[in-house]
């Protein structure tokens, strides 16, 4: 325990900012919270973020420039990849290896959607759904991979 | 506190599938990422994507923590990356560039990322010791840190206590609070004194946050 709550002053002060500081949180942010466990043990390989263009110092620079906010994002998993790329109107993508495969979008709130991975293993998702989302693939040959929550 | 075994074994009974410890995780850690998000003044509905975004990153995770200690830490950095994400976005989106760097940047000092975690898990400790407390204390203590604060001689009127009695029973309660293991377990002198140097490392730690959750 740290020595200043020896002091009962300091201690009492201490505790009441704690209290305060929980109930300045409003009770649908904990409800909103208390649900994501929803998404708890959904079997499937997820994949893993490993590139995002809205990271990448350099091209910040060249997308400031443009009047079009496109968006590169890859997801990897073991037996997937998954290259995202945001343009005005759509998100467009491609898995590779290249396959036949569906793509479902979930999103928080509301049901999933469903699009088709063609056997170039390209989808196309219009118009590009409320953030966040994420895709769960599953492909012709049986292989479920499940990227991490995308925000746009 | 970085090992706080109450939090290892929340988070543990949490990737097991129990709805009650992730609600208790939430409990003591939604005010930090509560805080921090008020921090870069986002509007109403960007604080809760940014929270949305958050717990559900970390329901992922949960199965892969090997360091539940690093929650806190975790926490912050992606709730701040997200923060920092939705700014970027509507700052693009806005051509006349209302919102300025300084803006873009205020949450971003380490040293005070770091003091953040700290007192979230100072106060998460405070929270969780002063509800072991017996009801009477925690009537006591609620009303002398009440604002504005409650007079001794209301004090009195509401708990039926004499004047006289209040101040050696908030002494009594105090040490009660003192003496729950959530505050015992709370490692103080140690954190006091590393202060400086984690302040300083803090940079560094923030950076590797997230890989440490898997470490």
């Amino acid at each position: 325990m740290p020595d200043v709550w020896d002091d009962d002053d300091r201690l009492l002060a201490e505790l009441g900012e704690s209290l305060r500081a929980r109930e300045a949180v409003p009770p649908e942010f904990i409800y909103a919270a208390e649900a994501a466990f929803a998404w708890h043990n959904i079997d499937a390989e997820l994949a893993q973020l490993t590139y995002d263009s809205s990271l990448d110092p350099d091209n910040a620079v060249a997308m400031r420039a443009e009047a079009a906010s496109i968006r590169a994002l890859t997801f990897t998993s073991t037996h997937l990849t998954i290259e995202l790329e945001v343009t005005q109107d759509a998100l467009l993508g491609q898995i590779t290896p290249a396959q036949t495969a569906t793509a479902e979008i979930q999103v928080r709130i509301g049901a999933a959607e469903t699009v088709p991975i063609d056997e170039i293993g390209c989808l196309v998702i219009r118009p590009i759904p409320p953030s966040p989302f994420r895709l769960y693939c599953h492909t012709a040959d049986g292989i479920d991979v499940l990227t991490g929550w995308i925000t746009l | 506190m970085r090992d706080d075994p109450a939090v290892t074994a929340l988070v543990v009974r949490a990737s097991d599938g129990d709805q009650a410890a992730w609600n208790e995780l939430i409990d003591r850690f939604a005010p930090l990422v509560w805080s921090i998000c008020t921090r870069y003044r986002l509007s109403r509905e960007d604080i809760n994507d940014v929270g949305q975004t958050v717990w559900l990153r970390l329901v992922e995770q949960l199965g892969h923590l090997r360091q539940p200690a690093a929650l806190p830490g975790w926490l912050a950095t992606t709730t701040q990356r997200e923060c920092l994400r939705v700014l970027r976005t509507a700052r693009r989106q806005d051509s006349f560039g209302f919102r300025s760097e300084n803006e873009m940047s205020s949450g971003q000092n380490p040293a005070t990322i770091e003091q953040e975690i700290l007192t979230a898990e100072r106060n998460a400790a405070l929270r969780a010791a002063f509800a072991e407390l017996p009801a009477r204390c925690k009537q006591l203590l609620s009303m002398l840190i009440s604002d504005p604060p409650c007079s001794y001689a209301e004090i009195s009127g509401a708990l039926r206590i004499p004047i006289g009695s209040i101040g050696p029973q908030r002494a009594r309660c105090l040490d009660r609070l003192r003496n729950c293991p959530a505050l015992v377990d709370l490692d103080g002198g140690q954190m006091s004194s590393m202060m400086t140097k984690r302040t300083a490392a803090s940079g560094a730690q923030a950076k590797d946050a997230e890989g440490n959750l898997h470490a």
